[in-house]
């Protein structure tokens, strides 16, 4: 039965960044870090999108391969189309996530920790040694790994969090169904995301337009199934596209969800971290997720690390790392919440007078600090809804 | 204490199905399964609350009577 020190089940963003940051801090420790599918960042359950000062704590992205898109607009579309653009509002970054997570894990092996794609972890379980008893399959075979700590991040799965005892189910309504088509040959700005918010284009959430590169991008949206009028995402996309994109070719197709929640009440317990999707680490106003999981995973890796060197992974120690979330992160995310609740109140055609009030305002004065100001007056609510992307 | 039978479950369809694993924190009973690629149901702990149905993006899962 192989030993590990720490034991590290999904290579997403949270996944590569904890084994990477475990090593770092102490490079004696054997670290594991399991895949299970058999690449690393395939299939993408994602559209890509993250703001550029997150990204750079931990790689750059001047000139990186795993860069798709760099981004230096929003444009938000009103229900009836009406667009809102905020030039060079801040920048952004769409990423190729089958190979910015292959970066990420290369950077956890840089770091001495072994890297397994085609390992799925089935089952664990303490059999009183104060280890973790993790089964992997591999290519057909399993077998038994002891882990002194394993942090899980096998996304909204959630699976370790499950097999260690805490409570990760999602209400429905915080839940959003998403679909995405990679569309090709179709006519948008390159440098702008573009988000529309309607309820009937996608209730509880919002359709999204992430540039790939001149002509090509994740065309998606994301919505609350309880305030549909009984269709799924995928066929509320095909509607979208067919209005919006009729003849773009339809060359990538991908659906998930994304917890739009508040971060669990336990990510830990003994000898077990829970971190990113799989904790609902996921900025519930945006649904973006992939900083907030590798800056999750960091946290993870650090305290497990320091654990182990202390002798002592008990849950106690462990919860060092709740703490230091929620402070970074988790009591924000408990304000965006709030406001994402409040926000659900909003109808179709105050965000059409909205869109026009603004666009009052010239072009070139039109800033996000003074369109946040407009907002303010007219729509005290409507105020994070321009941040939903870069915040 | 007995589990009271519920008049319908719920079934995947794999066909359909995506494997995204949306569905499997939306179960409060914790009865939907996804290893080795493959999305399962446990029909005896599935209490036809129909939480897993509407959410599911490509509508891989539907009730059925439980007989």
């Amino acid at each position: 039965m192989p030993d590990v020190d720490v034991l590290v089940v999904g290579a997403g963003p949270a996944g590569a960044v904890a084994a990477w940051h475990a090593k770092q801090a102490a490079p004696g420790l054997d670290v594991l870090l399991l895949e299970r599918d058999r690449a690393i960042g395939a299939p993408v359950r994602c559209a890509e999108g993250v703001g550029d000062a997150g990204l750079r704590e931990f790689a750059n992205p001047d000139g990186a391969d795993w860069v798709s898109r760099r981004i230096t607009d929003v444009i938000f579309q009103a229900p009836d189309d009406t667009e809102v653009v905020l030039a060079n509002c801040g920048l952004g970054w769409v990423l190729d996530r089958t190979r910015f997570d292959a970066f990420l894990a290369a950077q956890a092996a840089a770091e001495g920790a072994t890297v397994l794609v085609g390992a799925e972890a089935t089952a664990m379980a303490r059999n009183g040694d104060d280890r973790w008893h993790v089964r992997v399959k591999q290519r057909g075979v399993d077998e038994v790994y002891r882990a002194r700590v394993v942090i899980g991040a096998d996304g909204v799965e959630t699976m370790v969090g499950r097999w260690a005892g805490l409570d990760t189910r999602v209400p429905s309504r915080d839940m959003e169904s998403c679909a995405q088509y990679v569309l090709q040959g179709i006519d948008f700005n390159p440098n702008a995301i573009y988000l529309q918010f309607s309820n009937a284009i996608a209730p509880g959430g919002y359709a999204w337009i992430f540039p790939k590169a001149v002509g090509v991008a994740n065309v998606g949206l994301g919505l609350v199934s309880l305030k549909t009028d009984g269709r799924n995402a995928r066929q509320y996309l095909d509607s979208w596209i067919a209005r919006r994109f009729p003849t773009g070719a339809r060359t990538g197709y991908t659906v998930g969800g994304v917890i739009v929640h508040t971060t669990i009440n336990k990510t830990y317990a003994d000898g077990v971290l829970v971190a990113g999707d799989a904790a609902h680490m996921i900025n519930p106003l945006s649904g973006g997720g992939i900083t907030n999981a590798m800056k999750a995973g960091r946290l993870a890796g650090r305290v497990a690390a320091e654990a182990i060197c202390a002798g002592d992974t008990s849950e106690r120690r462990l919860a060092a790392y709740h703490q230091a979330w929620m402070e970074l992160l988790g009591e924000d995310h408990l304000k965006y919440y709030r406001i994402k609740h409040a926000l659900e109140n909003v109808d179709d055609e105050s965000f059409n007078n909205l869109a026009r009030t603004v666009n009052k305002i010239a072009a070139e004065k039109r800033t996000i600090g003074r369109v946040f100001a407009h907002a303010l007056i007219k729509h005290p609510q409507l105020i994070p809804v321009a941040a939903r992307f870069f915040v | 204490m007995r589990r009271v039978t519920p008049d319908t479950i719920a079934v995947v369809d794999l066909a359909v199905c995506d494997r995204c694993g949306l569905c499997l924190p939306l179960c409060p009973p914790e009865a939907i399964h996804l290893e080795l690629n493959v999305l399962t149901v446990d029909r005896a702990a599935c209490t036809g609350c129909e939480k897993c149905v509407g959410p599911c993006p490509v509508g891989a899962l539907a009730m059925v009577a439980y007989a």
